[in-house]
């Protein structure tokens, strides 16, 4: 693990990659403190950062786009699954490689508060900055996951970045739909059976027979009418309940207030590791078709 | 060493790999031969643990490829089709990283690096970056590759593919010094490189295993018969008349004339037979110079196309 992490570390800083995602992150990081903090006279460093996360849908598709794809492409993957390494070890690698390239950048940009600490009066709050800054890096940490896990689809770099954009996007308006739902059961029912629907057809991949499929349509079908005679209430608001779950920015708002509690901490990095594990799996199963 | 039991793959409904069964011995260089498409990358996939077999069992030493991966991993050194380099990084750098994920001790990482890069003369190149070198010696530092943490078992898939006359000479030489040490299995769709390397041949075809001997067995095996080429001077008739005056002589017949005032012709014998000392002798006393005579055994071209050919035509 430490060696793919290593190579993968020095990849980055060899192609232009690296740069290119340290020197916009800087750059646009560096604009928004100007503007916002020393231009405006402001301390307010929490405000400034969670105005920030917009950048993560642009800079996170750079950084995670030829994570697995490229070794696909080039086929150098034949060399890392020949080896004894296992293939946790080398996805883990790669995504700690992606992530510590994020972390340097944020430390550089820990100058900043120390730049402003020499001219707020009375000091800046530096344990909210601290929190701010930990929601970040999880929040950063929970989108390069995502990116790794749609660069393990494709050989493609370009349409890797282009589907981690768009899921991105997705996760980001989330918060938007949620908000705006309407909470009659019957949407919930709507709802719950698209859900269903999904479901049925990973089944339908994943076994490719008829008759598992038709039966999972059955039972799915049943639960969802008799929970709708059954218990209505349900169904109220079910789809706003559901679509927060994924919501990764409604768990930030807590970091910005600079409040530092366990839940979104233990939310974040099992989201991380649940498309670590992901990506995992979809590696093992290429060897099989 | 190896043993491949009933190993099939199937790409959806293709079947690329069909009941493969063999065994390599130990210090064996086993050859895989085949036409493009046959299913040889495609095995040696599923030996490497890169592909899983979608029926069958590959095992090491009786360990099994997917009950034990790292184990087996450990023991086999592989140079995939195309040689799996990362082209940003020099030979140098590439070689250490693979010493890195083998595992390779840190006191033996610099005399096994230097090794690799000494059979496979990379040791100019060390630091240069793997994209600026030309395909020949990306195609050695891919073998050196499979080289690190020097493994029993070498794996290579078409190892020669992309070298000058020159070099494909050298890498021959290289696989056969390396024979005495590690067991080797080879790809080729080039039958002179399988003969001049190897102690048994595989002849895969649609994936399935057409024939499996040595190489001069096969060659022994097929040639359904004894016949002889020959270059005479003298006017056809009269040596046609000669030739089939030769005890155990079955046939002969002319093919024409290259040469002005000499004719070719091509006797049959009897296939346990050897006529060429009669032969000659019949002509000296008729005074008919044999210019030239050589026994036609087939080639291994000519036998693999046979094979190939035959199993086709059992299938339409």
């Amino acid at each position: 693990m430490f060696a793919v992490f290593r190579r993968e570390l020095k990849a980055y800083f060899i192609s232009p990659i690296g740069f290119t995602f340290v020197g916009f992150f800087i750059l646009i990081t560096g604009v928004f403190f100007a503007l916002s903090n020393l231009l405006s006279g402001s301390p307010a460093y929490t405000g400034m950062l969670s105005s920030l996360t917009f950048i993560f849908l642009f800079l996170v598709p750079i950084l995670t786009m030829r994570l697995l794809s490229d070794e696909m492409r080039q086929k150098t993957d034949q060399l890392l699954i020949t080896s004894p390494l296992s293939i946790t070890g080398i996805v883990l690698g790669k995504y700690l490689a992606a992530v510590a390239v994020f972390l340097i950048t944020l430390l550089i940009t820990a100058l900043y508060p120390v730049l402003l600490s020499f001219f707020a009066i009375g000091g800046i709050a530096a344990w909210e900055i601290l929190g701010g800054y930990i929601g970040f890096f999880l929040l950063g940490s929970s989108f390069i996951a995502v990116g790794l896990f749609f660069s393990s689809l494709t050989d493609n770099q370009l349409v890797a970045a282009m589907i981690t954009f768009a899921a991105l996007l997705l996760i980001w308006i989330l918060d938007i739909i949620a908000q705006n739902i309407p909470t009659d059961p019957g949407m919930g029912l709507a709802f719950m059976a698209v859900i269903a629907a999904g479901l049925v057809l990973l089944v339908f991949f994943s076994t490719r027979s008829t008759l598992a499929t038709v039966v999972t349509i059955v039972i799915m079908a049943a639960a969802l009418v008799l929970l709708f005679i059954l218990s209505r209430s349900f169904y109220e608001g079910i789809a706003a309940k559901i679509l927060t779950w994924f919501s990764l920015l409604k768990r930030y708002n807590d970091f910005s207030m600079g409040i530092l509690s366990l839940s979104p901490i233990v939310y974040y990095i099992s989201f991380s590791g649940a498309f670590v594990f992901l990506t995992i799996r979809m590696i093992e199963r290429r060897r099989w078709v | 060493m190896i043993q491949v039991e009933n190993v099939i793959k199937k790409y959806g409904q293709r079947v690329a790999v069909d009941r493969l069964n063999f065994t390599v011995n130990r210090g064996e260089i086993l050859g895989f031969l085949g036409p493009n498409g046959a299913g040889k990358s495609t095995t040696m996939n599923i030996i490497t643990g890169y592909l899983s077999a979608t029926e069958g069992s590959v095992k090491l030493d009786g360990h099994d490829i997917l009950e034990e991966p790292q184990a087996v991993k450990r023991q086999i050194g592989y140079m995939p089709e195309l040689p799996p380099l990362y082209v940003d990084m020099t030979v140098g750098d590439y070689l250490s990283f693979v010493c890195d994920i083998k595992g390779v001790a840190k006191s033996r990482r610099k005399p096994n690096m230097d090794r690799s890069m000494e059979l496979l003369k990379i040791t100019d190149v060390r630091g240069r970056l793997i994209k600026n070198l030309s395909k020949g010696y990306k195609q050695r530092v891919g073998i050196a590759q499979a080289l690190i943490g020097t493994p029993p078992v070498l794996i290579l898939d078409e190892p020669t593919i992309g070298l000058d006359p020159q070099q494909i000479i050298e890498t021959r030489n290289l696989i056969r010094e390396l024979g005495k040490e590690h067991t080797i299995i080879l790809s080729s769709h080039i039958l002179p490189e399988v003969q001049a390397v190897c102690s048994r041949i595989l002849i895969i075809n649609r994936g399935k295993i057409v024939a499996s001997d040595t190489p001069e067995n096969l060659s022994r095996g097929l040639s359904q018969d004894n016949r002889l080429s020959l270059r005479v001077a003298g006017p056809e008739k009269e040596v046609l008349v000669v030739a089939r005056g030769v005890p155990h002589v079955v046939k002969a017949e002319s093919v024409g004339s290259r040469e002005p005032g000499t004719v070719e012709i091509v006797v049959e014998a009897r296939r346990d037979q050897d006529v060429r000392r009669e032969v000659f002798s019949a002509f000296a006393r008729a005074n008919l110079p044999i210019l030239l005579m050589k026994s036609m055994d087939l080639t291994l071209e000519e036998i693999f196309l046979n094979l190939i050919t035959t199993e086709e035509r059992e299938v339409s």
